[in-house]
């Protein structure tokens, strides 16, 4: 014991002393560098103050690290000698340890218990003092909280030094206002939970395009109601962005975002966005001219400096919706706008900053007057239709599910429209008209990105680290099969013509027989997948993270029929068109036909 | 003479041995310009699934064992292995964490947040002791909790404080068991992580306060054997509960007890039930005792309204722990702090997009639930206090020297005086 004892001893003497040694020379502040540094502030070009400086630099740093290192083996040196020592010494007084006689206690029982008791009272009162003292001395500021200090801490009157691009007059386009106040500037989770109310406004006369016009048209997210279907005819499979080959044209964009281009017959959307501004831009989809550029500003609600976002996600992930009238964008501050499809801004409102670490990436989808809106944040499940034509919300619900990343799809469902979400932990289906969840199924975990599939009356969702299930609304709802050799961390699931795809974002492309889970083939790719398959004209395009596009007959046999590049990285899932594909890559939007 | 001087010694060796460690965390945390302080660290690195179901095998064994020693092998020495093995496992190895004393804050968390999904990890840290201490008494203080056992290892020259001390330090861990659930449930704090004296001897680093009150508890176990497990820790008052009802709880002596008084000075922690001199069993006092404890138990619901009313009372000081709540007070009050740019939460603020009024609508629902927490926290202290007083005059008959089921460790340290020796 004694030995170990007097070993600890040492060792902790010279640790101390080592600290102190250190601190007193620090490389940083060395006092023989700084009288050499300031004899070469008068001579500047003496070379050989320099060499001198150098040397001594590398001298004192090098000490210094040796010292670290002395200080780091000679703290494990002293814990192992530490505990020896214990060791030693409970071996010395506790296992060895002499019996001996009690010494007895004067303590008398009762008149103990007399002052145990009094001091439990003392102990208790004073906590109760305390607290009331507290109590009447604390006030709450928060009760002060006025406009001025929400206007002290708005964005004119931070970072003046942001430059922030004009390209809109907003007196050329003011906000409409309605009669039925939206809820601009209210907190992401302080909305009216489950009640619905269809503004009186919503009974409009127009006539809606239906599912032909969105056949011929990819306005959302992976087209005709969200399902991975394109129906356009002579989709190109050879191009090549290096030499040109078969690129129609090219513009570059504005600003950057991950979001898909949408179509309505001439022209085509694309929004983009960064911390300086967020913008929704319109180029003719024959010639690739811009035709408007609006910047998204001056929304009440908006928050003074965009949230952060992950540089994978940014603040214009979401893919517009575009409905023949209006053009509907989200972003990653929470503004959501629509424009007419001259660029007349219609309406626009902020839905609370989402709550969102990556950032805000689920796509709008829309359906004759709803714009359906999935906005699941770190604060819960919650999901929105807004009125097309004013931003009015028709329905509002908060769900018990978790943050999610991705969009909703529309099922028909015997002349019924269901909203289709998959989130952690379940994939759910919505009556469109009043926001009611029809059926769900618990059975997805993580953070889910992809979105569901659908095909023949199954729904299909997956993610990593979950599970790919075919689910059956109709049958209960139940999972008819389900899979987990390959589940998508991002690209969502695509069923056609009885099959299923299923992309990895390590590099695997598979087909299942969609109605059983049979696996028909499997493909592995040198990059990754983030974008989501689209079936067109009889073949599967997919775009992987390098951007490269894999076009693979969408059948049984699973050839690859090519495998086209542009040469820049791309995420967002093109645009289809008959004889056209359109691209949007970080900096550019392609067109692309063959001649 | 001689032992003083020894004493002396071993005061200074603790005190250099953590000074020296000290010298060593102190270093290699870089120092900002910006004022900006290092954070404590309550969570080390995550571990990979198959380790923590590992680290959960490893307690169950670990109280298998520690049952085993204390109850049928009677064994000080395999206790005293044990608890070595834990602060190497559970302590250094494991780095504190996860351990089941800050486990109640994840199941509190849990229980009040249903976006807030426990581990299963975490809820089989929090629940195996105690279902180990229904059966068996606190087996995971004996040996296995890497806090209980580094002090256990320093009991050198332990003490017995007189009782009045004791039953008013026994509600110190309540107290902090109310306010560590109130912190947790309102997403406020996990305050006995942070506040864990020992978690930076574990993990070889912790601010310059937390090292100076890890020393501190150490060296003051040194006589007053297990402060933190006595004193404070908020697990203890579960275990306690669970223990007082254990079906199989260790015992001083193998066989019938001959009130030898020779375990009497054995226990560090002042644990053994001693026989109740029937020549203080007055009839005058059993009266008074009666009367007193009636006087008491009426009185409960009231300390129980006036402990709610006065911690509810305090929610808007109480809630200033929430950081969320202080940045929106804090804002209100000074609002020229925007030009402030070192004021690293009010930048991080204006960088993560959100309104003043979502923070101060946040701030609001945070304080709110503060004041019904408040309620419910002062109601229990109110009763624990209540029950506390009542129960000191609790008549009971008390004639052989046993280990109070509730207090008791279970460190075996009482068996090796016990001079009887087990029938066959």
């Amino acid at each position: 014991m004694l030995i170990s004892g007097i070993f600890t001893l040492f060792i902790a003497s010279l640790l101390i002393f080592n600290f102190w040694h250190m601190k007193k020379n620090d490389p940083i502040e060395n006092e023989i560098i700084a009288t050499f540094v300031e004899r070469l502030a008068s001579d500047p070009r003496n070379e050989e103050i320099m060499v001198e400086i150098r040397n001594l630099d590398l001298l004192a740093r090098k000490a210094y690290f040796t010292s670290i290192w002395q200080v780091n083996v000679g703290s494990y040196i002293l814990l192992f000698a530490g505990i020896i020592f214990a060791l030693a010494l409970k071996i010395n007084t506790d296992l060895r340890r002499k019996i001996t006689l009690p010494e007895g206690s004067d303590e008398k029982l009762f008149p103990s218990r007399i002052i145990s008791q009094r001091w439990l009272l003392i102990s208790g009162l004073t906590i109760i003092g305390f607290a009331l003292l507290a109590g009447f001395l604390g006030k709450d500021q928060l009760k002060n909280f006025s406009p001025q200090h929400a206007a002290a801490f708005s964005r004119d009157s931070i970072d003046e030094s942001i430059e922030v691009i004009q390209l809109v007059d907003p007196e050329a386009n003011p906000v409409l206002t309605t009669d039925t106040p939206v809820e601009n500037g209210q907190a992401e989770d302080n909305t009216n939970a489950n009640e619905i109310s269809i503004p009186a406004a919503s009974a409009s006369s127009k006539t809606y395009y239906g599912i032909e016009d969105f056949k011929k048209n990819q306005n959302t997210f992976r087209g005709a109601l969200g399902h991975g279907i394109s129906y356009s005819k002579n989709i190109p499979v050879d191009w090549d962005g290096a030499s040109g080959k078969n690129i129609k044209w090219k513009v570059a964009t504005t600003k950057s975002g991950f979001n898909s281009p949408v179509i309505w017959e001439d022209k085509i959307f694309i929004s983009g966005g960064d911390k300086t501004a967020r913008i929704v831009s319109c180029f003719d989809r024959h010639k690739g001219q811009l035709i408007w550029e609006k910047e998204v500003k001056d929304i009440p609600g908006s928050p003074a400096a965009p949230p952060r976002t992950t540089d994978d996600t940014g603040l214009a992930a979401p893919t517009m919706a575009v409905d023949g009238y209006y053009v509907y964008a989200i972003f990653g501050t929470g503004d959501i706008i629509a424009f007419d499809l001259d660029g007349n801004r219609i309406w626009a409102r902020n839905l609370g900053v989402p709550d969102n670490h990556y950032g805000h990436s689920s796509s709008l989808i829309v359906w004759e007057n709803k714009l359906i809106v999935q906005y699941d944040s770190g604060k819960g499940g919650r999901m929105l239709v807004l009125y097309t034509e004013t931003g009015e919300t028709i329905w509002d619900i908060k769900r018990p599910n978790l943050i999610s990343w991705s969009s909703p799809i529309l099922v028909d469902d015997k002349g019924k429209m269901q909203v289709v979400t998959s989130t952690d932990p379940y994939v759910a289906g919505y009556d469109l008209e009043t926001g009611n969840e029809l059926w769900k199924v618990e059975c997805m975990m993580g953070e889910v990105a992809p979105s569901p599939g659908y095909y023949n009356g199954l729904i299909y969702a997956t993610n990593e680290y979950a599970i790919l299930a075919a689910i059956d609304p109709a049958a209960g709802p139940a999972v008819v099969w389900e899979n987990d050799e390959y589940l998508a961390e991002v690209s969502s699931p695509v069923a056609s013509d009885g099959i299923l795809y299923i992309a990895t974002s390590y590099g695997v492309l598979v087909a299942y027989d969609a109605l059983t889970g049979e696996k028909y083939w499997e493909h592995e790719f040198n990059n990754g997948f983030y974008s989501s398959p689209m079936v067109a004209d009889g073949k599967l395009y997919i775009i992987d993270m390098g951007g490269v596009m894999h076009i693979i007959s969408a059948d049984k046999t699973g050839n690859i029929i090519g495998q086209p590049e542009l040469g820049e990285d791309g995420y967002a899932l093109p645009a289809f068109a008959d004889n056209r594909l359109y691209f949007r890559t970080n900096t550019s939007l392609y067109c692309i036909e063959e001649e | 003479m001689k032992n003083s001087l020894s004493k002396i010694f071993l005061f200074l060796i603790f005190t250099f041995l953590f000074l020296g460690v000290y010298g060593q965390n102190r270093f290699p945390k870089p120092e900002f310009d910006s004022g900006y302080e290092q954070p404590s660290p309550t969570k080390p690195e995550p571990r990979s699934n198959a380790m923590e179901i590992l680290d959960v095998f490893v307690l169950l064994a670990a109280l298998s064992l520690s049952s085993w020693l204390a109850i049928k092998k009677r064994s000080r020495q395999g206790i005293l292995w044990l608890s070595i093995f834990s602060i190497i496992y559970f302590g250094f190895y494991r780095e504190g964490c996860v351990c089941s004393v800050g486990a109640i804050q994840n199941v509190a968390l849990a229980f009040f947040d249903s976006g807030y999904k426990i581990s299963l990890t975490i809820l089989a840290f929090f629940l195996l002791p105690l279902i180990f201490a229904l059966f068996f008494g606190r087996s995971f203080c004996a040996g296995v909790c890497p806090l209980g056992a580094i002090q256990d290892l320093l009991v050198i020259n332990p003490i017995s404080v007189p009782s009045w001390i004791r039953k008013t330090l026994d509600f110190v861990p309540y107290l902090y068991l109310g306010f560590a659930v109130l912190f947790a449930a309102t997403g406020t704090d996990f305050i006995i992580c942070r506040y864990d004296p020992f978690i930076g001897i574990f993990r070889m680093n912790a601010p310059y306060i937390m090292i100076i009150l890890g020393i501190a508890f150490l060296l003051l176990g040194m006589f007053f054997a297990r402060p933190y497990c006595r004193a404070f820790c908020p697990y203890g008052v579960l275990l306690n509960w669970m223990s007082k009802v254990s079906k199989w709880h260790m015992t001083i002596t193998p066989d019938e007890c001959i009130k030898c008084k020779l375990c009497e000075p054995s226990c560090p922690f002042d644990a053994i039930e001693i026989p109740i001199d029937e020549k203080e069993r007055t009839e005058d006092t059993v009266r008074k005792n009666v009367r007193r404890f009636s006087i008491y138990a009426i009185l409960i619901p009231l300390w129980m309204l006036a402990g709610g009313f006065a911690i509810s009372k305090a929610h808007v000081f109480l809630s200033r722990a929430n950081p969320d709540v202080f940045l929106a007070e804090l804002m209100i009050t000074n609002p020229e702090l925007i030009d402030d740019t070192e004021n690293l939460d009010i930048q991080t603020f204006l960088e993560s997009g959100k309104t003043m009024e979502q923070l101060v609508e946040e701030a609001s629902v945070i304080r709110m639930k503060f004041k019904k927490g408040g309620w419910f926290l002062g109601a229990f202290l109110g009763l624990v206090i209540g029950v506390m007083v009542m129960n000191q005059f609790k008549m009971r008959k008390q004639d052989i020297y046993e280990p109070h089921k509730g207090n008791c460790f279970s460190c075996a340290r009482c068996m090796d005086f016990c001079p009887v020796e087990k029938k066959i």
